[in-house]
């Protein structure tokens, strides 16, 4: 078994809307049919007990590429990973076939896949494997990758309103939302927590003087400078002292209830080990409380407890410390509800204040405590508390986390009862947290569990909004960027900053980002963390789609322009135009429930997808006596065709005109493809909600030119010749363009054209077979990359092509694009009509764009001589 | 020459907000000169002379006769020690590096003894100014050396650890110019702005809207480049190492020219730029990993560093990075050179406020003579000119060379990472040109970014970036203050205060009170001391929740501490009773107490009021010191005060019987009734006060008539065990 063209795909995809980890699979004749490796799949469910059966339909073979699909998937699942899907299918090679695999986490994925994979080589070769190490090592990465609980809880919340969220780093930082709406958490701490509040509240002391300002009881005492002046602290409180570090987090270095000279040497020490700033303050009676304010209201609130372990005058600390352990809620991080208990140095120098070792028994009944603090990362148990909380209690938390100013804040309190007010017991409030965990509050040890994730998303973005913006994605064979582009300039016609990309770049408002083909996922993705962006038009290339998934997991509106003959048939296992239209669709599945999908109704193949789509369908065309369109307006669907020389989106009676002379792309309705990709438009402008009067304002200020929309029907005037440079590569985008040149002037008509050496023979031959019909002169020239060809191959089958033309007399072979350029203009003579169909797109347009500059200004000087002769 | 005399320092009171001497916090000292009443300065021999020979700059002080050499001209004409100890004072702290400011002195009813006031920027400070000036006159008279530099330097040494740092001062002193007040949190950069609900914070460089998260998005360089290229905004590609090998495998796939520094290093520290082999990538490897947690290798972008300023979205300014340079004479080392043509430039200092830097052979600079074939110790032939830094301090000036582009872009960084001011890292060769066509890049966005730089450049023009941060922070016409409403007077001034709470808290504001109630929040009673004083008035200043104050200040206090506010919108003065004097704090006449009450006067905002009893004489006649409105207020309904004051348009409240008039000038309306069973000492003020602050007559009436005793405050909880130590 050999597996190659390992793939993730981080978004939606032609297999799933899950991530998904894709990979090549070739087995070898045996490896085709379980059956004939009779040992691996005994041997296989013997380490993964009551796996499903391998076989689709009973009694049919299942391969190698199936069971490792399979083990992969199960060991996931095994290993706690939250997956549903997995998948293989065959190619057309036989013994070839691509299987998927869902993955929570790419790594984990990858990991799963590989150890799969090794798992049945070893079963294959007839050795052992072990399941659950595989398993063991996967659960590890799992822990190490996935989210914490804070920011898990947060998340799931928000997915749940159907926010869209990404990962920024490896760990808690996720942003939320898309372009301009885009928020950010890092577990319990939100992109407008202030670093001047948690600065603050860092500072326990400058806590303590404010919380004090306001009136809200903090625990009397002060910073101290030495033991000698802690001492004096200690006794002019007359009470037990608490000795802590001034900057400190989780407890550490605290020591409580300090009486004595002797007790306060030794908290001294322990405080002076985590920082030189030390505190002295009265000890507070009563329990650990944290009090969770969001946005200036208390959410949660739990009572906490320090490990301990009650005695039962038998077994030893250390035993007792082992059965509590064995709580399957006690696990080593922070992935469970709770955490074991140590015995580390901390908690045996707590038993020896207590005058016990780890193999002491101490007296039935007594309550031994292994930690001065109740963090649950220590072992300690949490309570909800949240519905007894008195409202004078929760009146001095929120008036803490404001007086720091902390919109998202832990208050920890001490106090006998947190049903009555702090002031009548003495209780106070002792710490503020920036950032605080929300594990005691998600999952309790004991009572309710809190839906804080909720309360914090809510902060985040307001009831009914979900942080997305307009997102439009637009496929097809042909007419894809022109389309974008327009869609683009009629959003942007309302004020919105539109962020865009297509095969020249990516452009966010007027300014350009990147530039190269940036039609595949990550383009998209960048735009979507741009903070200007209010709207965005993709262009979604099938290369894309099928590398990696959609950069985003759902649009608003998916454009299909058409798929017509298809297009790179052959590349990446796609032989035909129905499977083209297969990866396309993938656009359309993935509308959001209340989008639209926009489809060309006379196209068979999308017309197809519409089915598929979960959101609604407004079909375009020509012809609104086509069955496809008829019958969609008939069902009350929005409908958009061409009407004389109109463009008419219909639905019901109501029809909404666009006059095609105010469409100057059109040529005033000549072009025909340029009709068909502004018909695309309106739909889609007509989805989004645009008003009719900006979309016809917008349309007519459209300027598609080379600067513009490069390669897409670009028109020069050269020498009194015209000339028309254009990207079509394919028999639908060429016989567009000799439709469209035709409807234009010219005596001689002249086409230049090479060939792609990735497309197969019949469409290279297909190109020129159209082309010899409507052209005088064929200039063919080889292109820059020949992309696996040996010399003159393209040529050839391009010439091939013209064998038996009705028009062309003339054919002449250049070595280079340019060459070829300067052959055709410079045969041509005024009233002459050439069509340079563009390889490398900027280079070559820049050639012409210079050669038309030069020949307009030597016209000119010819004038200004004539003028002065 | 015999000592005629001593200066003796008897107290020092702190008086810490606006006070009867002057509007600023100020340093008061009972001093007494004892013999010394008979020795002016001209008739002490050698004074003057030594006094202006150890502090020339008197000369610039224009006392007595408001031009320069005033103070001079009064030494020799002969004045008192007192006076002169104030002068002294004031420019030992101004050599010390404080702004100037404020100083008074005046004679007591006890002879030799005088009171000397000066401005306290910082009481440590000013009190030990007070204390170096007293003996440095002391050794003037008595003919003695003194140690002035030794003093100034040790003065100097507080100020930097005391004061608030160049870029926290440039905001504050900013905000004063707005008119906004702040308050110092602690004793490092953090400041209020602002009272109240209505308040803002700011550290250093950072304000409260300065995001955690954001900040640490800056620190990690990595995860910032990552956003920044997703969004267009050229950085340096480069890796993140784990090995000296490892590094020069990315320094040879990323070509060189490289840059190796520290993953999370500061200040510049191990950052080595233009690093040409595979050698030097590993030297320069071992020194940075020592300085952070790991190390980058990046594309070496060419040019020069730029610090570009960037606030609430828009470049304020923009500084460019000096490139050091000597030039051999033949006969110099290196090392001389640098000492003798860079670092003897007077701007070239070690303190926080020089603008650049000493020149230092560091590891990078030796790095750069090594290549060069040069050591410390080499001499250069004449005429030889040697780089030897290239990336010194970012310090000169580049504001308005910076493209529009280049500025568009830097904002977007700053947006993109999330930070309301960022500094931006820019290496560019030309900063006027856009980056792309030069290959420019921005290399690092960094938080709470300082910003003398752009303060004191080293070259070019000072930019306002305290205004801009203040602008950002409080949009024009918000100066961050809070209704507040200050009461003083000798008589029922608590009662006043707490009728004014219930009408403010009764219109919806969470309302914060010191008076002799104590200090109530939201009329929650959480202190029961007696806080008519400026402790307790500052912590209702602190809280962010009030959105109203009412603050009563007793008449000692006033004497004693000062206001705790700086202005307010409502001054109330109830009474003078000339009985009632501070015999101890030398203010023994009524004239003297008129004085201390005035304060509360001074300080009324132009759009606010004075509400003054138009039967106590005196008080009625600090009408005329008030810069906003006067509401007066009186049960003589026909007094020749109140009618004058009418007579002028002007408001009034009036009460005749059991009903209260409402008066402006002839026309009046009437709240009928209102004082039956009320007393009008009370009532009347507040209705006055309430009236200022924009009340209908119908609130007024509604919130006098619902004021009872349930309104009063709740008895306090014990709070004996949760008072802080102080």
């Amino acid at each position: 078994m050999d597996i190659t063209r390992v793939r993730a795909l981080r978004g939606p995809n032609v297999w799933s809307r899950h991530t998904a980890i894709e990979a090549v699979v070739t087995c070898d004749e045996d490896e085709r049919d379980l059956d004939r490796l009779p040992g691996v799949e005994r041997a296989l469910t013997r380490l993964l007990p009551d796996l499903p059966p391998l076989r689709s339909a009973p009694g049919g073979p299942a391969s190698l590429a199936v069971a490792l699909a399979r083990t992969a998937f199960e060991l996931q699942r095994r290993a706690g990973c939250d997956v549903v899907f997995h998948g293989e299918r065959p190619t057309r090679t036989p013994g070839v076939s691509r299987i998927v695999v869902e993955y929570t986490h790419e790594a984990v994925g990858q990991l799963a896949l590989e150890l799969a994979a090794g798992l049945l080589q070893a079963l294959r070769a007839g050795e052992d494997g072990d399941a659950l190490a595989a398993i063991g090592r996967l659960r590890e990465l799992d822990e190490d990758v996935r989210l914490g609980p804070s920011t898990g809880a947060i998340v799931s919340a928000a997915v749940a309103r159907g926010i869209p969220y990404r990962r920024l780093t490896d760990g808690s930082l996720v942003q939320f939302g898309w372009g301009m709406h885009q928020r950010r958490i890092q577990a319990a701490e939100i992109d407008d927590t202030s670093a001047i509040a948690e600065s603050i509240a860092q500072d326990k002391e400058l806590t303590k003087t404010l919380l004090d300002a306001i009136g809200v009881p903090v625990p009397a005492g002060r910073s101290v400078t030495d033991v000698e002046d802690a001492w004096q602290v200690m006794r002019s409180l007359g009470a037990p002292a608490v000795v802590k570090p001034r900057d400190g987090s989780q407890g550490r270095g605290v020591t409580v209830n300090v009486e004595t000279r002797e007790g306060l040497e030794a908290a001294w020490a322990a405080a002076t080990a985590i920082s030189d700033d030390v505190i002295v303050e009265r000890c507070i009676p009563g329990d650990d409380w944290r009090l969770l304010v969001v946005h200036h209201r208390l959410v949660a609130a739990a009572r906490r407890e320090p490990p301990m372990v009650i005695s039962d005058g038998e077994r030893t600390v250390r035993q007792l410390v082992d059965e509590v352990n064995r709580d399957p809620r006690r696990g080593d991080g922070h992935a469970t509800p709770l955490t074991r208990i140590r015995l580390d140095p901390i908690a045996l120098a707590r038993l020896a204040s207590q005058g016990l070792d780890a193999d002491s028994v101490p007296e039935p009944g007594r309550r031994v405590v292994l930690r001065n603090n109740a963090n649950l990362s220590t072992g300690g148990t949490a309570t909800d508390v949240t519905d007894e909380v008195h409202p004078e209690v929760a009146a001095r938390a929120v008036e803490a986390a404001r007086m720091v100013g902390l919109d998202i804040c832990g208050v920890d309190m001490v106090c006998r009862s947190i049903a009555r007010p702090l002031e009548a017991q003495g209780g106070a409030v002792v710490e503020v947290n920036a950032a605080p965990g929300l594990r005691m509050h998600l999952a309790p040890s004991y009572g309710k569990p809190r839906p804080l994730g909720e309360a914090i998303v809510d902060r985040l973005y307001p009831a009914g909004e979900d942080g997305r913006i307009p997102v439009v994605a637009v496929t097809g064979t042909n007419g894809k960027t022109t389309t974008v582009r327009l869609i683009a300039h009629l959003i942007a016609q309302t004020g919105l900053t539109v962020g865009v990309t297509d095969t020249n770049g990516v452009t966010v408002g007027s300014v350009r980002t990147d530039s190269g083909d940036c039609s595949g996922p990550k383009s998209a993705r960048n735009v979507l963390m741009h903070p200007d962006v209010e709207a965005a038009v993709f262009e979604t290339a099938r290369g894309g789609i099928l590398r990696e998934g959609l950069g985003f997991d759902r649009c608003r509106v998916g454009v299909v322009t058409n798929i017509g003959e298809g297009d790179h048939l052959g590349l990446n296992h796609v032989e035909t135009a129905e499977e083209v239209a297969e990866v396309k669709s993938v656009v359309v599945q993935n509308v959001a429930p209340d989008g639209m999908a926009v489809l060309n109704g006379e196209d068979p193949l999308c017309v197809a997808m519409a089915e598929r789509c979960p959101g609604a369908v407004t079909v375009f065309g020509f012809d609104e006596t086509h069955p496809v369109l008829a019958g969609h307006r008939a069902a009350g669907r929005r409908v958009v065709f061409r009407r004389g020389g109109q463009i008419v989106a219909a639905q019901r009676e109501r029809e909404v005109r666009i006059a095609l002379d105010q469409v100057p792309l059109t040529r005033g309705g000549a072009i025909a493809f340029q009709v068909a990709n502004t018909m695309a438009a309106v739909a889609a402008a007509w989805a989004i909600g645009l008003d009719w009067d900006g979309v016809r304002r917008g349309l007519r200020s459209f300027a598609s030119d080379a600067a513009t929309v490069p390669g897409r029907f670009n028109l020069f005037a050269y020498r009194g010749a015209t000339v028309i440079a254009d990207y079509g590569h394919n028999p639908d985008a060429i016989r567009a363009l000799v439709q469209a040149v035709g409807t234009l002037p010219g005596a001689r008509r002249s086409v230049v054209i090479s060939g792609a050496g990735d497309r197969r023979d019949e469409d290279l031959r297909a190109q020129t077979r159209i082309l010899g019909d409507a052209f005088d002169d064929v200039i063919l020239y080889q292109d820059a990359a020949q992309r696996g060809r040996a010399d003159g191959e393209v040529v050839g089958l391009l010439r091939e092509g013209l064998a038996g033309a009705r028009r062309t007399t003339r054919i002449d072979e250049v070595r280079g694009e340019f060459a070829a350029i300067d052959l055709a203009l410079g045969r041509l003579t005024p009233g002459d009509l050439c069509l340079v169909l563009v390889d490398q797109v900027r280079d070559a347009l820049d050639h012409l764009v210079q050669r038309v500059a030069r020949a307009h200004d030597a016209a000119g000087s010819d004038a200004a001589d004539r003028g002065t002769g | 020459m015999n000592a005629p005399g001593d200066i003796r320092i008897l107290e020092i009171r702190t008086l810490r907000g606006p006070n009867r001497w002057t509007y600023r916090p100020v340093l008061e000292a009972l001093v007494d000169i004892g013999e010394l009443e008979e020795w002016p300065s001209n008739r002490l021999p050698g004074f003057n002379e030594r006094l202006q020979a150890w502090l020339p700059s008197l000369v610039e002080h224009r006392c007595s006769y408001g031009e320069r050499g005033g103070l001079v001209r009064r030494l020799a004409e002969g004045t008192w020690p007192a006076h002169i100890l104030e002068h002294v004072t004031l420019e030992l702290q101004n050599l010390a590096g404080m702004p100037g400011g404020f100083g008074k002195a005046r004679e007591t009813s006890r002879r030799a003894r005088y009171k000397v006031i000066v401005r306290a920027w910082h009481e440590a400070v000013t009190r030990r100014a007070l204390h170096a000036g007293r003996d440095l006159m002391m050794a003037a008279i008595e003919d003695r050396p003194y140690d002035v530099d030794g003093t100034l330097a040790e003065l100097r040494r507080m100020v930097d650890r005391l004061c608030l740092g160049p870029s926290t001062a440039c905001i504050t002193d900013a905000a004063d110019d707005r008119d906004i007040p702040a308050i110092r949190l602690n004793d490092g950069n953090l400041v209020q702005l602002g009272y109240g609900t209505r308040q803002r914070r700011i550290w250093t460089a950072e304000t409260d809207r300065t995001s955690a998260i954001a900040e640490g998005i800056s620190r990690d360089k990595d995860l910032t480049k990552q956003l920044l290229a997703a969004v267009g905004v050229p950085v340096p590609e480069g890796e993140y190492v784990r090995s000296a090998v490892e590094a020069r495998e990315v320094a040879e796939s990323l070509g060189y020219p490289v840059v190796v520094k520290p993953y999370d290093g500061n200040h510049g520290r191990g950052v080595f730029t233009n690093v040409l082999s595979g050698d030097e990538v590993e030297q320069a490897y071992a020194v940075a990993i020592d300085e952070g947690s790991g190390v980058l290798v990046e594309r070496f972008v060419r040019g020069n560093e730029h610090r570009l300023l960037v606030v609430a979205g828009r470049l304020v300014a923009a500084a460019r990075g000096d490139v050091a340079t000597v030039c051999g004479d033949g006969r110099s080392t290196i090392e001389q050179l640098i000492e003798r043509q860079l670092n003897s430039d007077p701007r070239r200092g070690r303190t926080e406020d020089a603008p650049l830097n000493p020149v230092r052979l560091d590891a990078a600079a030796r790095l750069e003579l090594a290549r060069q074939g040069l050591d410390g110790g080499s001499v250069l032939p004449e005429g030889r000119r040697v780089l030897i830094q290239r990336n010194g301090n970012v310090a000169i000036d580049c504001t308005d060379e910076v493209h529009p582009d280049t500025a568009a872009l830097v904002a977007l960084a700053s947006r993109t990472v999330g930070l309301d001011i960022a500094g931006i890292d820019l290496v560019v060769e030309d900063v006027s040109r856009p980056l792309g066509e030069q290959g420019g890049a921005v290399v690092e966005v960094n938080a709470g970014p300082g910003l003398l730089m752009h303060l004191k450049p080293a070259e070019g023009t000072p930019r306002p970036v305290g205004e801009a941060i203040v602008e950002h922070l409080f949009p024009s016409g918000d100066t961050g203050r809070i209704p507040i409403v200050g009461i003083t007077g000798h008589r029922g001034t608590t009662a006043v205060a707490r009728q004014v709470a219930h009408l403010l808290r009764r219109s919806g504001r969470r309302t914060g009170v010191a008076s002799g109630d104590g200090l109530l929040v939201d009329g929650r009673r959480v202190r029961e001391l007696d806080g008519a004083h400026w402790d307790t008035a500052h912590q209702v200043l602190l809280n962010r929740t009030i959105e109203a104050a009412v603050i009563e200040n007793g008449p000692r206090a006033i004497a004693e501490e000062g206001l705790a506010y700086d202005r307010c919108l409502v001054g109330v003065v109830t009474s003078l009773d000339p009985a009632a004097t501070l015999d101890d704090l030398c203010i023994d006449d009524a004239d003297g107490l008129w004085g201390v009450l005035r304060t509360q006067i001074d300080v009324v905002l132009s759009e606010g009021a004075s509400v003054l009893n138009a039967d106590d004489a005196p008080v009625a006649d600090m009408a005329r010191l008030s810069d906003g409105q006067v509401i007066l207020y009186g049960r003589i309904a026909d007094s020749e005060v109140l009618a004058a004051h009418r007579a002028n348009g002007r408001r009034a409240v009036i009460a005749r019987g059991d009903d209260v008039l409402l008066a402006i000038g002839a026309e009046t309306s009437m709240l009928a009734g209102l004082l039956a069973g009320r007393d009008p000492d009370a009532v009347l003020p507040a209705i006055a006060t309430g009236w200022a602050i924009g009340f209908t007559p119908e609130a007024l009436r509604e919130g006098i008539e619902s004021f009872d005793a349930a309104a009063q405050p709740r008895a306090a909880e014990p709070t004996a065990q949760t008072a802080a130590v102080h």
